[in-house]
């Protein structure tokens, strides 16, 4: 079976999302050292890529202290 | 010495304390009984990180002459109970569930295990966890010190993650109650996979001093008990100010079942989706019947939606950004290469290159999404969905998902979002884990269930500081319902 860079890196970095189905298990198995680096560093930059495209107004300020 | 009968392994709190305080049996009877039963049992379930019976045997003796003294401290006097390995203990191995840090000691106790010893709870034993409470994301349960968490109703099956070994501990009667933490999903999992209650406290009520950091911004800790009403009894002890964490939100709680407000008087927000289609088709009975208990309390179900938010990427970034530093020692000097999981070690060197861009804007959200929750707990008192859309998976199975459940990430280190589609429209309430962690939201999970052999769990989450009011709706729901008085037949 042949798994590209972007399947690798869904799987890797959604792993502690227990779900319902699990990837070919002789798939992850296989996997380098480097390719699962590789695939961590994908999900990373796809992350960030989403939270790019979310819009926040210009006086939002981080969430660094909780108010209740 | 009485034998202490098989059902002391599973009584509640105020049972136990009932019955110490009547003096029918000694602090000391019961802590050896426990003792002998947690050694014995602990490795069945991969729950056990360290036996303290010497210590737990010593500190029952105290309780013995307070109590032939007339001094009472409580519900908890005499309560043998286990904390996560990531809770220093004087002088004795702190893990962290991690074999870089097998051989860590630290001098000082966590101020919960202070707080605790303080009302003469009698500590029997460190449970077992997820190595660094799964924060690089991992991949197999056996991403472990101590091997994968077994669960007691099956033990080809996985106890959930990270804070394995506390729910398996209280499911088993290995322990009366056990303290857990959760960054993001690490209570609300495998409280639900082993039909056990445990509550998520807001963040800031629980000091972490003494508890191993993932997620300055995150990290919670949290008790796993019998009832509604245990974890009740035991966040008001754990709660409170502690100037040496930082996170401290310098509040009390107290825990007050007398001044709730009615249960039919609240409004829960919930998605019938949730129950109807996203849950595993074995588990939606379970869940039908769990909403319709719920409803026979009075408690006003009316259909809500979550804010639009992408909860995966936002905590991830965060929880990628925040874990990173923490452990940058650990990677930087390459002995994360000893860690179990190939995943995690991944996720964690990678980790060390996230953009300050993609942090900050997630920190930025974040404060959007608080607001957003501020608004909807305006309209809805507490939100109700399924703990996790299905039972306990296969032990072997890796953990990947092709979608989120409601419960998002089983553990820290999650992420939601596949990363080649724009995020596809929130369904029910996905996400709501992730969600609940990253506005600080307190969350009960309560056993409401089974499929085939393998228990359910129902969650409930509250605005900030409102644990009275998701006790109060725990406790209804379970004087209606006796899942949590179910035991696993092995145990």
């Amino acid at each position: 079976m042949k798994i590209t860079r972007r399947k690798l890196a869904a799987a890797v970095v959604a792993a502690p999302l227990l779900g319902a189905a699990p990837l070919p298990a002789q798939t992850p198995q296989a996997s380098t050292p480097d390719d699962l680096l590789k695939a961590a560093r994908d999900r990373i930059k796809a992350n960030g890529e989403t939270l790019a495209r979310a819009a926040v107004p210009m006086a939002t300020e981080p969430a660094f202290q909780f108010r209740v | 010495m009485a034998a202490i009968p098989e059902d002391l392994f599973f009584a509640t709190i105020g049972e136990l304390n009932a019955k110490l305080t009547a003096r029918e049996f000694s602090a000391v009877e019961l802590a050896r009984a426990f003792t002998a039963r947690l050694e014995q049992l602990g490795p069945r379930y991969n729950a056990l990180a360290l036996a303290l019976t010497p210590q737990a045997i010593r500190k029952a003796e105290e309780v013995d002459k307070d109590i032939k003294r007339g001094r009472l401290r409580g519900p908890l006097q005499g309560i043998p109970y286990g904390a996560k390995d990531l809770l220093s203990y004087a002088g004795q191995p702190t893990t962290w569930g991690a074999r870089p840090y097998a051989g860590q000691v630290f001098d000082y106790n966590a101020t919960v295990i202070d707080r605790l010893d303080s009302v003469g709870a009698v500590i029997t034993g460190k449970l077992a966890m997820v190595e660094l409470a799964g924060g690089g994301g991992y991949r197999y349960a056996a991403a472990s010190l101590t091997g994968p968490g077994l669960n007691p109703w099956d033990r080809s099956c996985w106890s959930g993650g990270s804070s394995s070994g506390s729910a398996a501990a209280v499911a088993a009667g290995l322990v009366t109650f056990a303290i857990g933490s959760e960054t993001s999903g690490s209570i609300v999992t495998p409280a639900s996979f082993c039909g056990v209650t445990a509550l998520r406290p807001t963040y800031g009520l629980v000091s972490r001093h003494g508890a191993m950091a993932l997620s300055w911004t995150l990290d919670k800790l949290g008790p796993f008990a019998r009832s509604a009403e245990d974890c009740g009894m035991v966040l008001q002890v754990i709660a409170g100010k502690d100037g040496r964490d930082p996170g401290s939100a310098g509040k009390s709680f107290y825990y007050t079942p007398q001044y709730s407000r009615p249960v039919k008087e609240l409004k829960a927000g919930y998605a019938p989706v949730d129950f109807d289609e996203r849950a595993e088709p074995g588990a939606r009975a379970a869940f039908a019947a769990a909403l319709g208990a719920l409803k026979e309390t009075g408690l006003q179900l009316v259909e809500t939606k979550l804010p639009d938010f992408p909860y995966g990427a936002t905590l991830s970034a965060i929880l990628a950004a925040e874990s990173a530093s923490i452990f940058e020692p650990l990677i930087s000097s390459g002995q994360v290469d000893q860690l179990a999981d190939a995943a995690q070690i991944a996720g964690l060197k990678a980790a060390l290159d996230l953009p300050a861009r993609d942090y900050l804007k997630a920190m930025r959200i974040r404060r959007l999404m608080q607001e957003d929750f501020s608004l909807l707990f305006a309209e809805v008192d507490v939100l109700v969905t399924p703990g996790r859309l299905g039972p306990a998976s296969k032990v072997e199975q890796p953990l990947d998902g092709s979608a989120p459940g409601p419960g998002g990430a089983a553990a820290a280190g999650g992420a939601s979002a596949p990363p080649s589609a724009a995020p596809a429209p929130p369904q029910g309430f996905q996400g709501i884990v992730q969600a609940g962690n990253l506005a600080g939201l307190p969350a009960l999970v309560l056993p409401c269930g089974f499929a085939g052999n393998l228990p359910l769990g129902l969650q409930v989450v509250g605005a900030p500081y409102s644990e009275n009011t998701l006790l109060a709706v725990g406790r209804e729901f379970q004087a209606r319902t006796d899942w949590h008085k179910r035991r696993p037949g092995n145990a």
